[in-house]
């Protein structure tokens, strides 16, 4: 039986070699029309799918047979065809083109167009330009660098999860990031929800995705492997996705091997400090107990002013850290002499140590990819890439060490955090579950930490059994471990209440995807139609089952094991779904100018009740090419217009529609139903969404304008856990019946104004602006709102119809019909609001602009990103907390009497004569002015900045430097430089994680790490 | 052809049955959808007993039991203390919680499987659990949402009187009486144990507890002339014969803290609370000439060994010495106490009753000596007294508390005191010692009471305060408009915010909604 399939195997590649036998090998070199050599361009025979691409050095080999068409694509480049002659080489020049209509620009399910048919918007960045951000988490490479991109980093500490969105907030209360592809299937870009922890079941211990941060899945990724990434913005590009792709996609293709590739070593050194300068009060000393005179009952300072002569102490400026990263890449790329199969091995070690003590990120990659072509017919491609990483954060928020840090005295050097004994020093006469953390103790003693372990794989097989058509297979797992350890020293203020807890949660996800797909190469229809298309089919089985143990009341206080535990609690979650998908599309193409494109796709998901999960949208979208419609115009310019419509719906979470019974733990057990009542009528909710378009060129395509306008609805959207009267038995519902109306503009400038030899300037600017609306809540609500955004004072992401989809309520003041405070006429302070309002805050920008800026002069390079906001509010709840502790400076005047200005609440408030308020309070008094003071001071409306994202200096080394082919050298600085009128560290913060859904905690900045500013420095090197 | 037609036809059609079945992975692996009927009992049970003492730290400060010691106002007690209430705050509604939600869909669950399975036993609990959550939540809130709650196919819900919940509680009650007696069909108590670990399972109790319950519903009727003292009386006739049969839930302290006692140190509700003035003077002398043994049994000593008990018209500690400032219920100083052993029902432990017998005496006393029957008024007056004692003993057992036992000598002692057990008995000493027997635990009916006789009526006898020594606060909150509180409103988080229109309809949206009286103290 062996033998016999040895034979066949045998005779197969015999077979497969007699074709190749004519063939002769092509080489040769691809360059810019600079002369700088092109890598990865692709180089196809015409008519087939065989090709290769060229390596670092431009260089290619190929097997073709004289007369044969070879095809010189690169995404960005007008593609170049040549014929194959009698001889061997053959050296191709291609032309940059900033916005040429011929550029070859990578499409949804990983297909390949020219840009002229498309009809929708999109919108690349290749590989090199996110490696060279130098940043661990690819996602935060793509903000500012494409227009309707939002990129929110939850903070500034290694391995912080980042939330990415398109084109704005469309739903309220579940995921708005976009799916990720690679290579043509689906990656996991999860970040955990500390709901599967045991402790979330307890109020009390619950994290509620506030106090604690994981990384986001899609980090995982190593940017060094990235070839390509393209953002499919809306709806109308991304159809055939389906529903995980409702609020967009990023496609990503990573490296393959090149003939000649060689041996690429790649390093980057980093330094980082922190950004974040408090500025605190040095003048009033902590209150006092009223009855222990020398005891402090909090950290609150509206005591007797310090004495002359106290020392201070910067708690905290020096408790941070100098951080540093240190990256390696080293990948080792080539191909057989005949070009049939290639490879590419690469592996990247990545360690940082953050800016705070004790967070540190380290990632190991290892990747290995191959292509072959086993017959004229058959083509086959494996990748697999392992990724580990361990990553310890610290806690954030009111938990964290940043307001311990803050609120700790500052005639006190917190450095000294231990008793003699080796205990918790506490400095005030409140319980150690009271008193904030000295932020060193918290860092020492307190841990969170995760580590993952990934593979994912996809094998794929491209069938070519016809000449007018070919049949495409991925199959891919994408599986991971993820070990989350979180630790509550039995000491401190958030372990002291249980003596210690320990958490340990193995969240092990293997999501499996089947992707295939039947094209139809492009067929003429008469003189001036023809037709191609594609039929497909996509079948995904998603699982996630967590293990999660609790264990408190530590036995040795400080041996970290749940072995050392009393009492421990275990809870597993496991969460799956599975959808079939089934799609088409065909294109019609009128004259090379005018493209008709109609695609449509059915779903069948596991998580909606039988009989209403099967659902079909469509979509259609055009693409005309005036300039080549009227030749005239083509002098003056190249233009094209382009309109896309698409429907596409969106299924609900595992398990939302049938309510559940939950283990109790009261006494003595049993059973009872949880929060979530039942909805068996539970729906698909649909976005409907037009865009309409514009790429026009100029001057020979040296300078370019894409504008894209849009407009999505989306109706029947289920609003996850939203509230209703406690009379229908339960708490909280899954109900469709929102709707929410975006609308924006995405407008990409481009253009190279010099172009010279030795010297040349390219130019780009992505402007966004995005609005989120929302038009109506489930049942006529009044509000809804992501409970986990709660998360300081009174002020939640809450959304009522008629507001952005970004706003916030609040207990705000209360105010009369002219908009005057009203004044609470037996104290002299501001009414607040009972219950939550809205008050016109939106977190929504009104624009932003990234704009990057290349200089090549010879060999050296230089670019930068400056990134630009304007509009959009923050709450700023550090600066409230510091101001309700009497640390601000703003509280320094607090002797001076002052009068709050308003109306008094005496009933007249309305009325035509108001009483003025004239009650005279002095705030070191009546400190209520202080620690009832509204949120609503704190939320900084219109906050705009410019900042400096990336600035690189590259030096290209010459030949022969160490023996390489090609070498370079780089200083890259990232954040370096901030310029806002916000008056907190940053504006950029999530208050939670991105694991939150709607609009989640962006926006509200609550003792939250800044992102650090950045140098890196380090070599390429090519042998 | 036909053939090709029917393979393609049966292809599809196992591709379609394939298809849902392999999507057919939506039922939740974590969580069953239904369980056997007893084991719904144990959460619903927990909560009958444990929910009001969530609302006590609040109906606490109404009645006068204990007061915070936050200096200041602004703290949520405190509020309370001034007989007002916390604006966009979910304070005091806990049992508005536990009824709609805990109970809820969970109970019909319950009963509707206990009716199909014949297990009267169980759907007789079923009915008590139904009428305690009318019972509860018409009391604390007035009008409350009867007929048209747990639908969860509205999004808005009519609030039903005050009189129609009464009636509900007395059909439920009757029900329960009915199916309590019966011992055909289904009916276990091996069954009705599994889930029942306060009676374990024994019928006959829980006939003596619809019969209380009963008995405590129709004696909140003494402000109309529908009142029925003689009814009353014969059901707690009926109901519970001593102390034995009294409702206690154990908290057996597995899960922290979930299955703790709510008053004991470790969850740290009440570190901050002490006694009140209210209740010391009850207990220390003022009122009734003597000590009472159990005051040293029940509430905390300050440093100096004086007990004594805050005004809630002053913050914190107001005037006192350090050594003067009552220690924390545990019987510690400030917010010490944690890992030590507690104080009556203040320990991690310590059982925590919905009803006793002592309390069923002493309703059995104000009914007796509303109608006239000054004998059985007297003898239950004494029991009530007597039984409390043992109770407070047993208590101080359940974790071998701090506290000390009250010997034999000290009862007997106290029982024979003239101005604690006279020859006559009055409203005021039945309704002083009743507020002891119900101190710090029986805040819902010790708060209908107080309602009853508005607070600070008179002795019609002796014209002494039926609740003896009792000031209600000088500086009532703003929106009380000087009335005294008179109800809870409604959960904010459930009404306030989602069902307005029902709230509008009775008058709830008013800022001085909580003094509005309840119909069942009017005449």
């Amino acid at each position: 039986m062996k033998t016999k399939l040895v034979m066949m195997l045998m005779g197969f590649y015999l077979v497969a070699a007699q074709a190749w036998a004519q063939q002769a090998p092509v080489t040769g070199k691809v360059s810019d029309e600079q002369g700088t050599p092109l890598p990865s361009v692709s180089v196809i025979i015409k008519g087939t799918t065989l090709g290769t691409s060229t390596n670092d050095a431009g260089d290619y080999s190929i097997r073709a047979t004289p007369g044969q068409v070879l095809q010189f694509r690169r995404i960005g480049a007008i593609p170049v065809e040549r014929t194959v002659g009698a001889e061997a080489t053959m050296n191709v020049q291609l032309q940059r083109a900033v916005t040429s209509l011929n550029a070859v620009v990578v499409t949804a399910l990983g297909e390949t167009a020219a840009k002229r048919s498309l009809g929708t918007a999109q919108q690349s960045v290749t590989g090199t330009a996110i490696a060279e951000t130098q940043r661990e988490n690819f996602v935060n490479a793509l903000q500012g660098r494409i227009a309707g991109v939002d990129v929110t980093s939850t903070s500034g500490v290694p391995g912080a999860s980042s939330s990415i969105v398109i084109r704005g907030i469309s739903s309220i209360s579940s995921s708005n990031q976009p799916l990720m592809i690679i290579d043509g299937l689906p990656m996991d870009n999860r970040t955990m929800n500390t709901g599967v922890l045991s402790s979330d079941n307890n109020s009390t211990q619950a994290f509620s995705n506030r106090g604690i941060d994981f990384t986001n899945r899609a980090s995982d990724l190593n940017p060094e492997d990235i070839e390509t990434l393209t953002v499919l913005k809306g709806p109308e590009a991304a159809a055939l996705y389906g529903i995980d792709a409702a609020s967009g996609a990023i496609v990503i293709t990573t490296k393959r091997g090149k003939a000649g590739g060689g041996l690429q070593y790649s390093n980057s050194f980093r330094l980082e400090k922190t950004s974040a300068k408090p500025e605190l009060q040095r003048v009033f000393g902590p209150s006092l107990s009223i009855t222990n005179a020398t005891g402090l009952t909090s950290f609150s300072y509206f005591g007797a002013p310090y004495d002359p002569g106290t020392v201070f102490y910067d708690n905290v400026g020096s408790f941070f850290r100098t951080g540093s990263a240190q990256t390696h890449n080293l990948s080792f790329s080539g191909a057989t002499g005949d070009g049939r199969i290639n490879y590419r091995l690469a592996s990247a070690s990545d360690k940082t140590l953050g800016v705070v003590p004790n967070t540190d990120y380290s990632r190991i990659n290892l990747t290995g990819a191959s292509q072959a072509q086993v017959t004229s017919w058959l083509n086959t491609d494996v990748s697999m890439a392992y990724t580990y990483d361990n990553n310890d954060q610290v806690y954030k928020g009111d938990i964290g060490p940043l307001i311990g840090a803050l609120v700790w005295p500052q005639n006190d050097n917190a450095m000294n955090f231990l008793t003699p004994a080796g205990t918790r020093r506490q400095l005030t006469v409140l319980s150690p579950s009271l008193e904030q953390d000295n932020p060193y103790f918290n860092i020492a003693r307190n841990r969170v930490n995760a580590k993952t372990n990934r593979i994912m794989t996809n094998v794929g097989l491209t069938l070519t059994p016809f000449s007018w058509g070919n049949l495409k297979t991925n199959i891919g797992a994408d599986n991971y471990t993820n070990q989350n350890l979180i630790l509550r020293n039995p000491d401190s203020q958030v372990g002291n209440a249980f003596n210690g807890m320990l958490e340990l949660a193995d969240l092990i996800t293997r999501n499996i995807n089947i992707q295939t797909l039947f094209n139809v190469n492009s067929r003429q229809l008469g003189k001036n139609f023809s037709i191609s298309g594609l039929l497909g089919n996509a079948i995904s089985d998603y699982r996630t089952n967590t293990d999660a143990l609790k264990g408190q009341d530590f036995l040795d206080p400080n041996f970290v094991s749940i072995n050392n535990t009393n009492q421990r609690t275990s809870k597993t979650t496991l969460e799956q779904r599975r959808l079939i998908g089934a799609f088409a599309q065909a294109q019609l193409d009128f004259k090379d100018y005018l493209y008709i494109t109609a695609t449509g796709r059915n779903d069948w998901t596991s998580t909606i009740p039988s009989g209403a999960n099967s659902f079909f949208y469509p979509g259609v979208n055009s693409s005309f090419i005036f300039s080549d419609a009227f030749p005239g115009i083509r002098r003056l310019m190249t233009g094209k217009l382009r309109a896309g419509y698409a429907a596409v719906g969106k299924d609900a979470r595992p398990y939302a529609y049938r309510p559940s019974l939950q283990y109790k733990t009261t006494s003595s057990g049993g059973y009872g139903y949880d929060f979530w009542g039942p909805n068996l009528a539970l729906k698909p909710e649909f976005k409907k969404s037009f865009e309409f378009g514009t790429e026009l060129g100029f001057l020979n395509d040296r300078f370019g304008v894409d504008a894209t306008v849009y407009r999505s609805t989306t109706r029947d959207q289920i609003v996850n856990d939203i509230r209703g009267s406690y009379a229908t038995g339960f708490i909280l519902f899954n109900l469709n019946g929102a709707a929410t109306r975006n609308t924006g503009l995405e407008l990409t400038l481009r253009g190279t104004p010099v172009l010279r030899d030795a010297f040349s300037w390219d130019i780009q600017a992505n402007v966004t602006r995005a609005r989120g609306k929302v038009l109506s809540l489930p049942h006529a609500l009044p509000e809804s709102y992501v409970s986990d955004t709660w998360l300081y004072g009174n002020v939640r992401n809450g959304t009522e119809p008629g507001l952005s989809t970004m706003s916030l309520t609040g207990l705000f003041y209360r105010r009369n019909k002219n908009g005057e405070l009203l004044i609470d006429p037996s104290n002299g302070l501001p009414v607040r609001s009972t219950t939550f309002i809205d008050a016109g805050y939106d977190r929504q920008p009104n624009y932003t602009v990234g704009l990057t800026n290349t200089f090549r002069r010879n060999r050296l390079s230089l670019d930068f990103l400056l990134d630009f906001r304007r509009g959009g509010d923050v709450f700023d709840a550090t600066q409230h907390y510091l101001t309700s502790h009497g640390l601000a400076t703003s509280t320094l005047n607090r002797n001076d009497p002052l009068v709050v200005p308003g109306v008094l609440k005496d009933g007249k408030e309305d009325s035509a004569t108001p009483t003025v308020n004239n009650i005279v309070i002095v705030p070191a008094v009546q400190t209520a002015y202080y620690t009832n003071m509204s949120e609503e001071l704190f939320i900084q409306k219109n906050i705009n900045w410019v900042r400096l994202r990336d600035v690189q200096v590259s030096y290209q080394l010459p030949t022969g430097f160490l023996g390489t082919r090609n070498a370079s050298a780089f200083v890259k600085g990232t954040d370096l430089f901030l310029s806002t009128n916000y008056r907190g560290f940053d504006p950029i913060v999530n208050g939670n994680s991105a694991a939150v859904g709607g609009s989640g905690g962006t926006g509200i900045d609550f003792g939250n790490f800044p992102m650090p500013k950045g140098v890196n420095f380090g070599f390429r090197l090519g042998y | 052809m036909k053939k090709l037609y029917a393979a393609i036809l049966v292809a599809s059609l196992g591709l379609s049955y394939a298809c849902s079945d392999y999507l057919d992975v939506n039922t939740n692996p974590n969580a069953p959808q239904t369980v056997t009927a007893n084991l719904y009992l144990p959460p619903m049970l927990h909560w009958m007993v444990t929910s009001p003492q969530y609302d006590g730290r609040f109906v606490g400060h109404y009645t006068q039991e204990w007061y915070n010691t936050s200096t200041t106002f602004a703290t949520p007690e405190q509020t309370w203390a001034r007989m007002g209430y916390d604006p966009a705050s979910d304070n005091g509604a806990q049992q508005w919680r536990d009824v709609y939600w805990s109970l809820g869909q969970n109970l019909i669950d319950m009963n509707t499987k206990a009716e199909a399975e014949q297990r009267w036993d169980l759907l007789g609990v079923g009915q008590i659990l139904k009428a305690w959550g009318w019972q509860a939540l018409a009391d604390l809130h007035g009008e409350i949402i009867v007929k048209e709650a747990v639908d969860q196919s509205r999004t808005s819900f009519d609030y039903d009187t005050q009189e129609y919940a009464y009636g509900e509680i007395r059909r439920l009650l009757d029900s329960a009486i009915v199916l309590l007696q019966r011992t055909d069909g289904g009916v276990s108590q091996a069954y009705l144990a599994k889930g029942d670990k306060i009676y374990t399972g024994d019928r006959t109790k829980w006939l003596k507890l619809a019969y209380g319950m009963k008995a405590l519903m129709l004696n909140h009727y003494s402000n109309k002339a529908s009142y029925a003292p003689a009814e009353v009386i014969a059901d707690v006739n009926k109901s519970f014969a001593s102390n034995a049969d009294d409702l206690l839930l154990t908290y057996p302290n597995v899960n922290p803290f979930d299955d703790y006692n709510f008053w004991g140190r470790s969850r740290n509700n009440i570190t901050t609370f002490r006694q009140t003035q209210f209740i010391v003077g009850l207990m220390d002398g003022t009122q009734f000439g003597v000590e009472d043994p159990r005051m040293r049994s029940m509430l905390s000593p300050a440093p100096d060994g004086v007990y004594r008990g805050l005004d809630p018209n002053v913050a914190g500690f107001g005037a006192l010495a350090t050594a003067q400032q009552p220690n924390n219920f545990f019987g510690y100083t400030a917010t010490n106490g944690l890992g030590l052993p507690g104080r009556y029902l203040f320990d991690d432990k310590a059982k925590i009753p919905l009803m006793t017998y002592s309390q069923l005496q002493f309703i059995k006393s104000e009914a007796a000596l509303r109608m006239g029957d000054q004998a059985t008024a007297l003898a239950a007056y004494k029991e009530g007294i007597s039984s409390h004692i043992d109770f407070v003993n047993a208590r101080n057992l359940d974790n071998n508390q701090a506290a000390p036992q009250i010997t034999g000598t000290a009862k007997t002692a106290f029982l024979a005191t003239p101005t604690v057990v006279p020859a006559t008995v009055t409203l005021s000493h039945i309704m002083s010692q009743k507020y002891i027997a119900q101190w710090a635990w029986g805040h819902n009916e010790m708060w209908m009471d107080m309602r009853r006789y508005h607070y600070t009526d008179l002795d019609p006898v002796s014209g002494v305060e039926i609740f003896r020594g009792f000031a209600p606060p000088t500086n009532l909150y703003g929106d009380n408009g000087g009335k005294l509180v008179q109800r809870i409103r409604p959960r904010y988080n459930s009404e306030y915010v989602w069902n307005v229109p029902g709230l509008d309809a009775i008058g709830g949206l008013a800022p001085d909604y909580h003094t509005k009286p309840l119909w069942i103290t009017q005449p």
